[in-house]
């Protein structure tokens, strides 16, 4: 066989694979690469922005320092500034001559104790040794010849040479007397030294005090050593780690400027000539609050426990942002940061740092107004009913207890009389009396659980009216009207919108109505509405209800609007609720758990009177709900007024109420029992109190931790994937409108976008599914708006299971729980419709269009900035459960009586009159228990004098201040002095009238009417010319003057102004011509009633 | 071999592409250094040899309640008559109506006044009723009465105060830094006085006198919006134009009912 020829390309020989190789190299090399760049910079993104942020930084300090430098120029220009320079340099000059002189004896006297020192030291080792030996040593024998030796070596002399090349020979104790002699010589001139420079350091404090005091940015030294901070940092991680906590966070590797001294913007960090601020400015902002970072110190709490996201992580914003799948804690968006003050805050109603508009505190205080803890249980709130419902739990236990101990002591001591020996019998005896003494005990404990029964049943309240009084109040054909869609009839009510069907409405209807109390109701006579209208209007009813609607709305929406309550309401039963709301048709017992009527009053013969004062149930002796349970209070009007305002409120109205279609259906007795099973399926017993539910369980899921559900748990139905991307499910165009950032722009596929379509659209997560009328979401619409949706999935989202330690927990047990506990109640009862707790904090009144008339302005409900350290605590709890603060004469405000606006009637429970007065003072910082200041006696001449200044013109006092005078005090502006003994703090009076508007700005008491004279407070105004020669404080002494004003007194001083009750009378009836828009005198009750 | 080199030049390059990038990006972070302010456009300054003056009557339509007399009783120290100054027509023309240019001065500013203007306490009344003022210029108050006062105004975008000045006190002074039209000043203590202050940006204002007349000089041409302003009465506008060296006459007519 002939060779196979040679193939001219033989692969093997001929082909490269040079190109392979260099494919592979290149893809190794630049994996390499990749992964050398990836370990440097892709993992770790923080280090561009440290590189960034050291330049935008340094660059931010140079033009802020030169800033700081211009304005401490001008600090230093000031005159002040140049006194307190000279007053530095006289004094270095006045000390320097003795300063030198002393630190050279020092220096002196330091080489000297070196020298002794040098040849102490070794002597004194050698001594120390000795010693040793002898302690040590077992025999005496060597124990005395070591003492021998020991004293022949103290008392050899050794040779000092001392600097200035003197010698001297000491024997031990000489040379420890002179090296301690030296030291003293050396503290003491120290001392001097101290002495003398004194004046120097001082006056060099008081001048870095004053540059420190007058500029209000840093300083450029305090800039110079942020400039020399950031010119050392080097690319690090930068961590806060909380081990305690479980903290770890690394948020500050990017976010440099957080935790900076100066305002760092977006703007501000922008690189120069940049259009927008890129990501890099928006990272490196100083934080927008740095109030909050100085009480929350990040060293303890880190970033993330407010601001979730992954503290831990490095690799990317996503990550770091928590933003990715399975995290279960994303960062909160901008629109709901304030989610993460509920993890440590879940105990705090109200939320104040510096400035108010929380939008936390507004979700917390919307979830009990609108009455989301009817359906859904919450942690703290609503805990009464639970309560109540475990002591009756208790009562029942108790007495089934001693019922048995009653029969049990029975049959013990019929055993006793029948047994065989006396010891059988005392033994039996003194079980029996054992058993009795049981029962006294369970009675006493009885007792205690009906006076707490008795605070908790008055301060129960409801969301929603008492439907028992349905009958008795309601126009029938309203009712469904109402049912079919609330907000229709009345816009922003609190009453959702339960999507219901015309036969479960009809079904609804009648339950409410025939399960209604059918007592008759006392017939009212007629009012005036104009008069009426007045009152509604001054009395202080809009602080929490409105009135009009759209732009004409005015008031607060706290309670209901009542611009058609002239549809619906039935005129002898408003006149009752506005006389007084709390007034209850029956009472109810809650351990019968049934409607007390006449009936029962009268098989026990007792009549039939229930109120906070009769609360006693006549069948079993426990505590009744006398009261309805609505925190509307009593304004104490008489029962004319009461007509009139309930006369004006009918005339409210958009059509007749007879206008109404006819819904006779409603007694139709079969519809009742399928009512009911509606009634009880949509829990509508969470709001109302209805006949026969009282005792209904909440219908909705508890929401404490609804926040930390994980996102799989929260049940989004067919629109998981919408919601993934992006796409919006809501059609309705009233609903999309509820959604704070409008239609899903991206994906919601998390708890932020679950709550807010679920509060804008309940019924969402039904659409597209086939489900039975009871199987169908329940939730119904509260036709939210946009900021209400925001508040209350902010308020949602921070329900979590916070990981953080207990003691992380806001739970004070110091004042600062009065605090705590206070708002709870001053949210409760809308007490922030007409008073202002703190400056900036605008009351309901205080912003309609009335009262920016400066005549009512002075006509606004006091301010309560310092009411704890204003008022005495105990006058304080008497006020609150009677502001009236008389028993008989009602009608009026005990301390202002000339303002038009009424501090209403809360009737309080004790356990609340307690938190809130403890509320106070705990605001003021005002220590509990309250003991008075000792106000000293005048004497006559200081009596006269301070009567004297008191009367006088140029003192104004009593032309504002009421007197008790009828014709004066229609014009009073100012309560009467006679209160201020037992309701005022003498201290603060004081401050009071040196400074009103220090504490109330805006008051109409004026400032300036003292000047400090010589470090005393001293009249502005000319004085009495018995103030001659007097040099103690006039404010002290018209302090003690008030303090110890009788009624004779005030009568007197009011007679030596040249003022009487005679010859006031007809000026004043025609003074009140000459302010148009003054607000009129008040009219009394009687009158009132009298005029028509 | 001149493979292997193509793949050694490639890598160079590949290296080099990647250093390149590096100093690029290096390069980009650091052209930042301190931003800088847009100056605000420069206001044309007024050539007092064109300015024009704005003057003219307002006028009051309708009959106006004769003024409710004041009774100062409750304070004797008060001394002389005294009306409610709410609302004063004399045959027709209307009195404290604060005239000023609205709109139209454009950016520029004007110097504050050092001179304050001056608020008299004298009866137990303000001297004037209306006062103008520029922000930022004094108001010196000083009490001429026998009695206390107190000041009180209650703006709605200046700080409030409320300070006593008792008879002989050495004047207040005080200023008001935002505009604010028809400030309402008030003494607590004799509750029928009362007052407006209207703070403005610009010299160009004028407060009507007892004949309804105003006068507002050294006005430079252009087109403005000239607003009148009653305590009572809602708010009146106008738009001029002033040519240079004009003396423009612009009435106005208040409408009764608008009254409150």
């Amino acid at each position: 066989m002939p060779d196979k020829p040679v193939p001219d390309s033989d692969p093997i020989v001929s082909k490269s694979y040079a190109a392979h190789y260099a494919i592979a190299v290149i893809l190794l090399m630049a994996t390499l690469l990749w992964a050398l760049w990836d370990e440097a910079f892709g993992m770790r993104p923080w280090k561009a922005y440290q590189h960034v942020w050291k330049d935008r930084y340094t660059a931010f300090l140079l033009s802020a320092r030169s800033k700081s430098a211009a304005s401490q120029k001008e600090v230093e220009g000031s005159s002040d500034y140049q006194k307190l320079k000279q007053n530095l340099e006289e004094a270095t000059q006045q000390a320097s001559p003795h300063m030198r002189e002393l630190q050279k004896q020092i220096g002196d006297l330091n080489s000297k104790i070196l020298s002794v020192q040098a040849v102490f030291t070794d002597r004194r080792a050698y001594v120390n040794a000795l010693t040793y030996q002898i302690e040590t040593s077992t025999s005496q024998s060597s124990k005395q010849s070591i003492q021998r030796d020991l004293a022949s070596y103290k008392a050899q002399t050794a040779t000092v040479e001392y600097p200035d090349g003197s010698r001297q020979k000491y024997n031990f104790e000489q040379l420890e007397e002179a090296y301690n002699s030296l030291k003293d010589q050396r503290a003491k001139l120290n001392a001097e030294l101290g002495d003398t420079l004194k004046p120097v350091t001082q006056s060099k404090t008081a001048l870095d005090d004053y540059v420190a005091n007058h500029m209000i940015d840093l300083t450029p030294t305090q800039i110079g050593g942020l400039e020399k901070k950031v010119d050392e940092l080097s690319p690090s991680i930068q961590q806060i780690n909380v081990a305690e906590a479980n903290i770890v966070d690394r948020c500050e590797s990017c976010h440099l400027g957080i935790r900076e001294p100066v305002k760092l913007t977006p703007a501000s960090m922008s690189a120069k000539g940049a259009k927008a601020p890129d990501d890099y400015a928006k990272a490196f902002v100083s934080h927008p609050n740095p109030d909050l970072l100085q009480i929350h110190d990040p060293e303890k709490f880190g970033c993330s426990p407010c601001h979730q996201g992954n503290g831990r992580a490095t690799t990317s914003i996503e990550k770091a942002h928590g933003n990715y799948e399975h995290w279960l804690w994303p960062l909160y968006t901008k629109q709901n940061f304030e989610a993460g003050c509920q993890t440590c805050h879940a105990a705090d109603m109200m939320l104040i740092s510096g400035e108010v508009g929380w939008t936390i505190s507004k979700g917390k205080d919307l979830f009990r107004q609108r009455g989301c803890m009817g359906c859904h249980r919450y942690e703290g709130y609503d805990k009464e009913p639970e309560e109540l419902q475990s002591l009756n739990q208790q009562i029942k236990t108790l007495e089934t207890e001693r019922l048995d101990n009653t029969k049990q002591s029975a049959y013990m001591m019929k055993q006793a009389d029948a047994a065989e020996s006396n010891d059988e019998a005392n033994r039996l005896n003194d079980q029996a009396v054992g058993l009795r003494v049981a029962n006294s005990r369970i009675d006493g404990r009885l007792q205690q659980i009906d006076f707490r029964s008795h605070s908790l049943m008055q301060d129960m309240k409801k969301v929603g009216p008492n439907l028992k009084d349905a009958r008795l109040k309601l126009n029938k054909n309203w009712i469904p009207v109402w049912l079919k869609k609330p907000s229709e009839f009345r816009p922003g009510t609190k009453m959702p919108n339960f999507r219901l069907t015309d036969a479960q409405i009809q079904a609804i209807s009648a339950y409410i109505w025939q399960s209604g109390l059918t007592d008759s109701l006392p017939h009212q006579k007629p009012g005036n509405a104009e008069h009426g209208k007045e009152l509604f209007e001054t009395r202080g009813c809009l602080a929490c209800h409105s009135i009009g609607e759209g732009d004409d709305q005015q008031g607060g929406t706290f309670a209901a609007n009542l611009t058609r309550v002239g549809e619906k309401a039935n005129y002898d039963y408003l006149v009752r609720w506005i006389h007084n709301a709390r007034e209850r048709t029956r009472p109810y017992c809650p351990y019968e758990k049934k409607d007390i009527g006449p009936e029962d009053y009268a098989k026990k013969k007792l009549p039939y009177v229930f109120d906070l004062g009769h609360s006693k149930c006549p069948n079993d002796g426990h505590e009744l709900q006398v009261q309805n349970m609505t925190v509307m209070p009593s304004l104490r009007l008489s029962v004319e007024d009461a007509q009139d305002i309930a006369t004006y409120l009918l005339t409210q109205k958009k059509q007749e109420p007879s206008a109404y279609a006819d819904a006779s259906y409603m007694d139709d007795p079969k519809l009742k029992e399928e009512g009911k099973k509606w009634v009880r399926h949509y829990g509508c017993a969470g709001c109302h109190e209805i006949a026969g539910m009282e005792e209904e369980g909440r219908i909705g899921t508890e929401l404490t931790f609804e926040g930390s559900k994980p996102i799989e748990r929260l049940d989004f139905a067919l629109f998981t994937e919408s919601a993934q991307r992006g796409k919006e499910p809501i059609t309705n165009p009233e609903d999309l409108a509820r959604l704070p950032e409008g239609p899903a722009k991206e994906s919601w596929y998390d708890h932020k976008g679950f709550f807010e379509h679920k509060l804008a659209e309940p019924e969402i997560y039904d659409k597209g599914m086939i489900k039975s009328e009871t199987e169908a979401l329940r939730m119904p619409n509260l036709h939210l708006a946009k900021d209400q949706v925001q508040a209350l999935t902010t308020f949602l989202l921070g329900s979590q299971e916070s990981s953080l330690p207990a003691n992380y927990q806001y739970k004070p047990q110091d004042t600062r729980r009065d605090i705590q506990e206070g708002w709870w109640l001053v949210t409760k009862y809308n007490c922030v419709g007409c008073h202002q707790f703190f400056p900036g904090q605008d009351s309901v009144l205080i912003k309609m269009k009335k009262y920016q008339d400066p005549d009512w302005k002075e006509q606004l409900p006091p301010k309560l900035y310092t009411e704890g350290a204003r008022v005495n605590p105990e006058w304080l709890r008497r006020f609150l459960s009677n502001p009236a603060l008389n028993d008989t004469d009602t009608n009026r405000n005990g301390v202002r009586n000339y303002l038009k606006v009424r501090m209403p009637t809360f009737s309080f429970s004790d356990d609340e009159l307690r938190k809130l007065v403890r509320f106070f003072q705990a605001l003021s910082q005002q220590p509990i228990p309250y003991i008075p200041e000792q106000v000293p006696t005048l004497t006559s001449k200081e009596t006269e004098m301070a009567r004297a200044l008191f009367s006088s013109t140029a003192a104004p006092c009593l032309k504002c201040h009421a007197t008790g005078d009828v014709q004066h005090d229609a014009h009073a502006t100012a309560p009467n002095f006679l209160l201020a003994k037992e309701r005022l703090k003498p201290d603060w009076v004081e401050r009071w009238i040196t400074d009103p508007q220090a504490i109330s700005p805006g008051t109409s008491m004026p400032s300036g009417l003292f000047t400090k004279i010589n470090d005393h407070w001293v009249f502005a105004g000319p004085t009495p010319p018995s103030f001659q020669g007097y040099d103690q404080d006039h404010t002290k002494l018209l302090v003690d003057y008030i303090f110890q004003l009788t009624p004779e007194e005030q009568k007197r001083v009011a007679a030596s102004m040249g003022r009487s009750t005679a010859s006031n009378a007809p000026q004043r009836t025609k003074k009140s011509v000459t302010g148009p828009s003054r607000p009129p005198a008040s009219k009394s009750g009687a009158s009132a009633g009298g005029s028509r | 071999m001149k493979n292997s080199r193509l793949a050694f030049l490639l890598l160079l390059a590949l290296a080099g592409l990647l250093l390149l990038a590096a100093c690029n990006k290096k390069e980009n972070t650091e052209q930042s250094t301190s931003p800088s302010a847009a100056p605000a456009p420069a206001a044309t300054p007024i050539d007092p040899a064109t300015v024009g003056s704005l003057s003219g009557t307002v006028k009051y339509d309708g009959t106006a309640p004769k003024p409710a007399k004041i009774d100062m009783s409750q304070d004797p120290a008060c001394k002389g008559a005294n009306e409610n100054e709410a609302l004063i027509v004399d045959k027709g023309d209307l009195a404290n109506v604060f005239v000023y240019v609205k709109d139209g001065v454009g950016n520029r500013t004007f110097d504050v006044p050092k001179d304050p203007v001056v608020l008299d306490q004298q009866g137990c009344r303000y001297h004037p009723h209306v006062l103008g003022v520029m922000a930022g210029q004094t108001v010196q108050i000083k009490n001429d009465d026998p009695t206390t006062h107190n000041i009180h105004p209650t703006p709605k975008d200046n700080r409030e105060w409320n300070e006593s000045q008792p008879p002989q006190a050495a004047p207040l002074e005080k200023n008001f830094a935002r505009e604010e039209i028809m400030l309402p000043v008030k003494c607590n203590q004799h509750p029928w006085m009362k007052m407006y202050i209207n703070v403005v940006k610009s010299p160009f204002y004028a407060v009507t006198d007892k004949d309804g007349k105003y006068e507002i000089k050294g006005l430079p041409p252009g087109d403005y919006t000239i607003a009148f302003v009653h305590e009572k009465l809602p708010e009146q506008d106008q738009k001029v134009t002033i040519a240079p060296k004009e003396a423009k006459t612009v009435d106005q007519t208040f409408k009764a009912g608008g009254a409150s």
